[in-house]
Parts: C-alpha cells; sequence; structure tokens
C-alpha cells in the first residue's frame, strides 16, 4: 500500500470558508482534475509545491496556513 | 470513478481477453503437437490488431460518458501515477525474462523461451494498467 505522506492540509475546511467552493473549481483554478483535489483532501496525495502555492493563493493566505506537518498545527491554528 | 481509471479497467479487460485467446490458441496446437508449439507470428499479429480495435471502439464510448475529463491532458498526479505504475510494470516484464533466460539455460527450448517472454510483455501490460488502479485509488 502507497505510504499516506506527513502532510496535512485544510483545503476542505477553506473551500467551505470560500462560500463552499466546490472541488471542481478549485481544480480549475489550480490547473488540476478534480480527483486530484479529492485526493489532496484525502490526504493520499501531496501537491507539487507549485500546485500547493497556486492553492494558497486561491484562498489568499500563505502557504502555512493551508499544509503543515503531522502532528504539528497549521499556522492559522497555531496563531489562534 | 474517473476517465483513466475506467480506462485502465478497460484495458485489463481488452488485454485479459486477447491474452487469453493468444494462449488457448497456442496451448491447443502445443498439445496436438505432443511439443511446444513454435512462435505464430499471424497469431501474435490477432492478437496485436484485436487490441487496437477494441480500443478504438471501447475508447469513445468511455470519453463520451466522462465529459471534458476525458480530453483533459494527465494533471501532476496522474502523470507521477502513469510514470510509477510503468516503472512497476517494467520489474515484471524483467521478471518474465529472467525466467524465460534461466529457462532456456536449462531446456534449450526457444519457443518456449519466445512464449515466456511474450507471456511476460503481456502481464507487464496488464499489471502496468492494474498498478495505475492500485494508485489511483489507495493513492501515489
Amino acid at each position: 500500500m502507497a505510504k499516506r505522506p506527513p502532510i496535512t492540509n485544510r483545503v476542505k475546511e477553506l473551500r467551505a470558508a470560500s462560500g463552499d467552493m466546490s472541488q471542481a473549481a478549485l481544480a480549475e483554478a489550480i490547473g488540476v482534475t478534480r480527483q486530484t483535489v479529492i485526493a489532496i483532501e484525502q490526504g493520499r496525495y501531496s501537491p507539487s509545491l507549485e500546485s500547493a502555492f497556486r492553492i494558497s493563493r486561491v484562498f489568499g493566505v500563505g502557504l502555512e496556513d493551508v499544509f503543515g506537518w503531522e502532528g504539528e498545527e497549521t499556522g492559522s491554528a497555531a496563531s489562534s | 470513478m474517473s476517465f483513466r481509471e475506467k480506462s485502465a479497467w478497460a484495458m485489463i479487460a481488452i488485454l485479459a481477453l486477447a491474452g487469453l485467446y493468444y494462449y488457448q490458441k497456442i496451448i491447443a496446437i502445443s498439445l496436438a503437437a505432443g511439443d511446444v508449439a513454435p512462435p505464430i507470428i499471424p497469431l501474435v499479429i490477432v492478437y496485436v490488431v484485436f487490441i487496437i480495435i477494441a480500443s478504438i471502439v471501447v475508447m469513445p464510448i468511455l470519453a463520451a460518458s466522462s465529459g471534458k475529463e476525458a480530453n483533459a491532458p494527465a494533471d501532476e498526479r496522474e502523470q507521477l501515477i502513469l510514470a510509477k505504475a510503468g516503472n512497476w510494470s517494467g520489474y515484471a516484464l524483467g521478471f518474465a525474462a529472467v525466467a524465460g533466460l534461466f529457462n532456456y539455460s536449462w531446456t534449450h527450448d526457444g519457443n518456449l523461451l519466445f512464449h515466456i517472454v511474450f507471456a511476460g510483455l503481456m502481464l507487464s501490460q496488464i499489471a502496468e494498467y492494474g498498478f495505475q488502479i492500485w494508485f489511483y485509488r489507495r493513492g501515489v
């Protein structure tokens, strides 16, 4: 079985906070398929650095506000 | 299920059917002759043509049911999956080739060597699509 990457993310949460943005809309905005967005949200795939930056720009937040290391809190969660 | 995953399932079915047809013929000929059948190139051509025609028939049907997803180029995750599945299936082909060579060094049967390597090629193609499905579902 493929090893689950130790990177966590708040993509689903940020989508909900951005007016319930759909997975398809996010996928189109960052140039990947909807299946890839699903895989990222489920933690089955760690996006490239380029896609990670694209995601954070879509939501208007920093990279560390979207992605974190397993066992550590993400940026905004840590500061709140 | 994504278009690419559906395509992979379809290719597994097509390759398995073609492989079963090919080896069912080879085994029947071998049993009738009482020895391993020699390579039968027309049968290899039938195998290849069947795969091409079946793909031409099946893929547009899958594409029509998948909308614009079917025309989209592979994204970064899909490219990684295709590369990794291709790499892993290469091991299956390599294993068959080495097994065939060992068998040849033992039996000196060139016909059997041909069939083992050709079976390895068939199985590695099936394995490639199988690995793609695995990575699509379990992550890459």
